[in-house]
């Protein structure tokens, strides 16, 4: 009797132990069902000719037509015949699939309606918001969803564009994709001081909470090509954009907080042209109270080679010709700062260049003083000291004219 | 405030949820109880049916006896009756003896030479009592080493059979068992399923005291003890347990003595019945001794404080206890030097790693994460998938059981064909299932890298092992993605560390932990250095060298 | 009573406490310190934790080393008596169950988050759970050798994934050192220690080591390497993400991670490997709280242990599941963390001293 009864439980487990087969796999998407999207642009609201013909057709929901969103993903079908042997294809290795509404979220979720694969942000590289937009709305409010999605990383990369942001996200070059290309150039820092450390994500999170101001690489486009020129400026209190800074205003900020890896300064001595190339550069912000007065002392110390030299007659050999390029440089780059300093003071009343954090770190009662009332506008009134020194350690292959 | 209590209480949905969870382990608990029981029930039940031993004896009467003899073997037509007068003295006397299994030779010129011929007359006169002449047979007149003796029928026939010769002497219920056994063997060649780049290139034969024989030659060692058990109540065979008197851990060689008393079948063909029957958890995946035809294999392990079991009529000889760090060792690796002996042993463990895990994160990747893999890579593994009709667990499915089912063909098949088929087999099945779309090329890279991987394991049965485990993980896989893998994972560990292979747990040296152990896990550390035996192994003597 | 072959050795039982310490408070200490501390000093606040958490553990190991071989469950009905003890017992299986039932749950939320979305939270709890008891069934031993196994692993990967994500590190996001003085830090302790519960295991632990004398060095490098681990997670973490981003983030720790590719090394992306190893810690957290209580009602009830393994599933399952979201998750994080005060700071300094005054007494 024992043994029927334990071989009765024997078959009631092994039926019991064969069911989760039943029930199938919950989360398993194959993974070319879906779309992998590799890049985003967010735009001001305007309605394509599909969306147009759409809703004439019934085709709307409830919606405010502020944003415009679009979504790069991989042609997959172009890939997918390149690696039979097939010939080069005339399609592009990207499709771009725009969508209108006024949430970000609900937006991506209105793709699946129109698309047979939906689309998962597993490996979104870059997300680019145009100036318009970002003028009108908060940083913050546009980049929630991704912030919060669970499918998105914080390494994704955050750019502005001056223009149109879906024009970022073209390309004329067939097997290009332009959200590889634009992640690429923006690790290009080390090859030039006018493009900003990659603003990732997860950094975002820090600045937009910490109210204060912060500048994010923008780009313009055209006809297929991008360009990174420049910053947007977005101040801290409103988490908007409220301007721009052109290429060597740039070059003026990181000079200023010393996120150079490399690049140039062309400067010139007799009217001729030199170009120094920047091989390390150390930049310290000192603040100073002197009796509640706050002042601010830039020093920089950089060391480079000579890399091109109009000069007649000037001998790099000669400590004096050397001497004579370091004066210009180091006037170059201390105008450079000068002109983006009174930028920042007097047009956009910003601190975007790091000043504030030097003061706490430094100071920190001071600054919990000067907090409670707005630092952007404080710091607009405060002198600034520049203190610049360049060595030019090498002058290349050719020592002399 | 009731309000916030009530919110906490659970829903009926998961009362029912936590019903589940304990009903369905539970289950499974009782049914593997049961089937332990069964395993045990079946096990008393054959000890309590005591043979009958025929205990007949002898009475001395050579007619008699000689009836009672041949009605037990003498219909066999190998079995041959000799009878023959003792030298002068006019005492009957029989040889019964195997044509085939028997030294012709050692009985033609040593037994019934020195018994008829060369029988001196001055021993008549001892011959007067029964003990004497026995005695005297015994000590001066029979020239041949092994000698014994017995009055029982069934030893007389047991021995007989196994090409000894029996010399019955009329008036002594006593007989002679002459050992004059010589069955036919093959030569000592290197074993097959073994081979090494360097290495002594014996290994052990069919035969029980050949392999003896070879485990004394080749160790030369003064302490090295047999213990003999016949095994198997059918078919006798001599079952001989090797170690080392001044190293194994005594606790060891009572728990192997008793467990090999135990066996109680009618036959054993091969060592891996003997294996099977004494090994501590026989449902587990895992083999708790291990199997080799190497004597050189076996000697090292002796020396570890392990013990040897040897089987006569395979060569295969068992070592136990057996650590799971022994599954990805082979003897090579202490006859080179250092340095390539760590690196390749570390390229072993990866392999294993490889072989196991890697089509269960393949599917895990592809089915449930695809942001978990490089972006370039992901984009082209969706290209390669196109076209490909059937998902990932299928698709895995599909090749590994081609490639096992090719494994099984290739062992069968002759000589030159064998390897050729295996090799062109696979790359014209995997060419030719991408080029139908059946598969993506990915998966077939997969596959061929878990199966190159699963032959740089050196146990056979290891591999097998590893084998089984690949196909649940990617069962895991499919159903869990990487979560099911992590929880494989797990359980394969907790499973591990739960046996013990006669005591020893089975995941040292890994575990417990034991510093002086790891010098020979993972890496091989210089001999200089080696100089204690492993720790695990309790011995009683643990200095190697100073 | 134990059989001398069920004792663990003293690295087993430094492992077995460093495993327990490091489970869920991994992925939340970061944000549950910032948001009271409110300055980059979190990493001070962490140490001091830490420091407090030897002290309570040291009292711990001393009462139990009073009574040789016994575990709490049984001397606590010799000092205060058969009903007290019981009570007392009772209290610290209680709390056993509540923090098996919360590793469990917090892990099937973060496994529901990034790894398998659509999967119901029983499908993903069900078989970890199945898996501990079998673990557990294997007895104190068992548990040791599968940790011993886990925690080397563990380390190192962490640290390998930590220091990986040197490139986002900006020192001046930990700047300037107590900037606001001593005072926000001191307020953060109390947030730490929940991260730190974990020597409470001790209570049960002196009674299985081969050699109890080493009790005291067992649980200081036992505390001691998880808190070196949480200093630097937290360095790393806030260095990368600065206070004001750590703060909004649910899970930092994951996001550290999640916010650096390193292309053409074989995963770009590192968060696989650090969600497999915190699953696995998680399982060794829930594997010892759940063994604690099986081995408490076991000698409480004098039932057989395997049984108890069987009851108690279902009972932490219906815990795990009564949070009914992840809010109410943290705030049973925090019930948790709150209790240790008197637990186990409280609880075995007083039984210590009344222990003392017996035994100077009689």
């Amino acid at each position: 009797m024992k043994k029927n009864i334990s071989g009765k439980l024997a078959l009631i487990t092994l039926q019991v132990l064969l069911l989760p087969f039943l029930t199938g796999c919950w989360s398993s998407h194959e993974i070319e069902e879906v779309s992998l999207e590799i890049g985003i642009a967010l735009d001001k609201g305007y309605l394509s000719n599909i969306d147009k013909e759409f809703e004439e057709q019934d085709g709307g929901y409830q919606k405010n037509n502020n944003i415009t969103i679009t979504f790069q993903t991989v042609n997959t079908k172009g890939i997918g015949n390149n690696s039979k042997g097939g010939g080069s294809s005339e399609q592009h290795s990207y499709l771009n699939v725009s969508e209108t509404g006024d949430s970000t979220f609900q937006i991506v979720r209105e793709i699946p309606l129109r698309r047979d694969h939906p689309i998962i942000g597993h490996h979104l590289k870059v997300i680019i918001i145009s100036e318009e937009l970002a003028s009108n709305y908060s940083i913050k409010d546009l980049l929630d969803s991704y912030l919060r999605d669970n499918d998105i990383r914080p390494s994704c990369l955050v750019l502005i564009s001056k223009g149109r942001a879906s024009n970022a996200l073209e390309t004329n070059v067939i097997g290009e994709i332009p959200s590889f290309r634009l992640t690429k150039m923006v690790e290009n820092g080390y090859r030039s001081n006018k493009i900003l450390p990659a603003m990732p994500l997860a950094k975002l999170t820090g600045k937009i909470q910490s109210e204060s101001s912060f500048l994010l690489q923008n780009v313009i486009s055209a006809d297929g090509e991008v360009k990174l020129t420049g910053a947007a400026v977005i101040k801290g209190k409103t988490n908007k954009v409220v301007g721009f800074l052109n290429e060597e205003e740039l070059e003026g900020i990181t000079w200023i907080n010393g996120k150079v890896k490399g690049g140039v300064v062309k400067s010139s001595v007799k009217g001729q042209i030199i170009a120094y190339e920047i091989k390390s550069m150390k930049s310290k912000i000192l603040p100073h109270i002197n009796s509640g007065d706050i002042t601010f002392e830039i020093k920089i110390e950089t060391e480079g080679r000579l890399s091109e030299n109009w000069v007649n007659r000037g001998k790099p050999s000669d400590n004096k010709f050397l001497r004579e390029i370091e004066k210009s440089i180091e006037a170059e780059i201390k105008s450079l700062m000068e002109n983006v300093v009174q930028k920042m003071q007097n047009d956009l009343e910003v601190d975007v260049a790091g000043f504030g954090n030097k003061l706490k770190i430094k100071h920190p009662k001071v600054w919990k003083e000067v907090k409670k009332d707005d630092w952007d506008v404080t710091f607009s009134k405060l002198p600034i000291k520049y203190n610049v020194e360049v060595t030019v350690a090498d002058y290349g292959a050719v020592s002399s004219d | 405030m009731w309000k916030t209590i009530a919110s906490f209480l659970p829903d009926w949905l998961i009362i029912i949820q936590s019903l589940i969870i304990f009903l369905i382990p539970y289950f499974i608990w009782r049914f593997f109880i049961y089937i332990r029981e069964r395993a045990n029930i079946a096990t008393i039940k054959q000890e309590s049916e005591n043979s009958q031993e025929n205990t007949c004896n002898f009475t001395g009467n050579l007619n008699s006896d000689l009836k009672f003899i041949k009605k037990e073997i003498g219909h066999n037509s190998d079995v041959h009756f000799r009878e023959f007068n003792i030298g002068n003295t006019g005492i009957h006397a029989v040889i019964i003896f195997i044509e085939g299994l028997s030294d012709k030779d050692l009985i033609d010129k040593y037994i019934m030479k020195s018994l008829m011929i060369d029988f001196s007359n001055e021993n008549i006169s001892a011959f007067m009592t029964e003990e004497g002449f026995n005695n005297i047979i015994k000590q001066q007149v029979l020239s041949i080493s092994d000698v014994t003796n017995t009055q029982n029928l069934n030893d007389l026939v047991m021995k007989v059979l196994q090409g000894s010769t029996a010399l019955y002497i009329d008036g002594s219920a006593d007989v002679f068992i002459l050992g004059t056994t010589k069955g036919k063997t093959r030569s000592i060649e290197e074993p097959i399923s073994e081979a090494l780049v360097r290495g002594p290139r014996v290994g052990f034969t069919e035969k029980l005291s050949e392999n003896t024989a070879i485990l004394r030659q080749q160790g030369n060692i003064k302490s090295l003890s047999f213990i003999k058990f016949q095994v198997g109540k059918r078919g006798n065979k001599d079952l001989v347990v090797a170690y080392i008197k001044d190293l194994a851990n005594p606790d060891l060689i009572h728990e192997i003595e008793k467990r090999i008393k135990k066996i109680d079948i009618d036959y054993l063909p091969e060592s891996g019945y003997v294996e099977q029957l004494i090994e501590d958890n026989y449902l587990s995946i895992f083999p708790q001794l291990q199997s080799t035809e190497r004597p050189d294999r076996v000697i090292s392990a002796l020396m570890e404080g392990r013990v040897a079991i040897l089987l006569d009529g395979t060569p295969f000889a068992l070592i136990a206890p057996v650590t799971f760090s022994m599954l990805l060792q082979s003897p090579e690796d202490y006859y080179e030097r250092w340095i390539p002996s760590t690196l390749i042993r570390l390229l072993r463990f990866l392999a294993a790693f490889i072989a196991l895990l890697v089509p269960a994160l393949y599917i895990s990747f592809i089915s449930f994460q695809p942001g978990l893999i490089p972006t370039k890579l992901a984009i082209s593994i969706v290209g390669s998938r196109e076209g490909v009709p059937f998902t990932v667990l299928l698709e895995a499915l599909i090749m590994e059981v081609s490639i096992e089912i090719l494994r099984e063909a290739g062992l069968r098949l002759p000589k030159p064909i064998g390897p050729a088929m295996g090799i062109v087999g696979g790359l014209i099945i995997g060419e030719a299932a991408v080029n139908a779309g059946i598969v993506s090329p990915i998966m077939v890279i997969v596959v061929a890298l878990t199966a190159i991987s699963s032959f740089a394991i050196p146990e056979y049965n290891a591999g097998i092992s590893l084998r089984v485990l690949r196909f649940m993980a990617m069962f895991c896989a499919a159903i869990f993605g990487l979560y099911g893998v992590i929880l494989f994972c797990l359980f394969l560990c907790s499973h591990l560390v739960k046996l013990k292979s006669f005591g020893i747990p089975y995941a040292s040296p890994a575990v417990p932990f034991n510093l002086n152990d790891w010098k020979d896990f993972i890496i091989r550390v210089p001999l200089m250095m080696m100089k204690r035996r492993p720790k695990m192994m309790k011995t009683k003597n643990s200095i190697r060298q100073k | 009573m134990i059989k001398s072959e069920e004792k663990i050795t003293t690295t087993q039982a430094i492992v077995i406490v460093t495993n327990f310490i490091l489970a869920t408070g991994i992925l939340t200490l970061p944000r549950t310190s910032v948001e009271k501390v409110k300055t980059p000093d979190v990493w001070i606040t962490v140490i001091l934790g830490g420091l407090i958490m030897i002290i309570a553990a040291i009292i711990m190991v001393k009462l139990s080393q009073q009574y040789p071989g016994k575990t709490f469950y049984q001397y606590s009905q010799e000092i205060l008596g058969i009903w007290i003890g019981r009570f007392l017992s009772i209290l610290i299986i209680c709390y056993f169950i509540t923090v098996s039932g919360f590793q469990v749950r917090s892990m099937a939320e973060v496994t529901n988050f990034f790894l398998l979305e659509s999967t119901p939270l029983w499908a993903i709890t069900m078989p970890f759970m199945w898996i501990g008891l079998y673990l557990v069934f294997g007895g104190i031993n068992t548990i040791a050798r599968m940790f011993e196994i886990i925690f080397p692993i563990t380390l190192f990967f962490f640290i390998l994934v930590l220091f990986m994500s040197f490139k986002l590190f900006e020192i001046d996001n930990l700047r300037p050192v107590l900037g606001d003085g001593i005072t926000p830090v001191l307020k953060g302790i109390p947030a730490t220690i929940l991260a730190y519960t974990g020597p409470e295991i001790m209570l049960l632990l002196v009674a299985f080591m081969q050699q109890p004398s080493k009790a005291v060095k067992v649980v200081i490098i036992g505390t001691v390497i998880p808190m070196i681990f949480y200093v630097f997670l937290v360095v790393m973490v806030i260095g990368a993400l600065s206070i004001e981003g750590v703060v909004v983030r649910t899970w930092p720790s994951i996001d550290l991670i999640r916010s650096f590719e390193m292309s053409g090394l074989i995963f770009e992306r590192y968060e696989s490997i650090l969600l497999v190893i915190w699953i696995m810690q998680i399982f060794a957290s829930f594997v010892i709280s759940y063994y604690a209580a099986s081995l408490g009602l076991a000698q409480l009830f004098r039932i057989k242990f395997n049984k108890i393994g069987f009851i108690l599933l279902p009972i932490i399952y219906i815990i795990a599941m009564s949070s009914n979201n992840i809010n109410e998750l943290f705030k049973l994080g925090n019930m948790i963390g709150n209790s240790m005060w008197f637990l186990f700071l409280g609880l075995p300094l007083f039984l210590l001293l009344f222990t003392k005054l017996r035994g100077a007494k009689s």
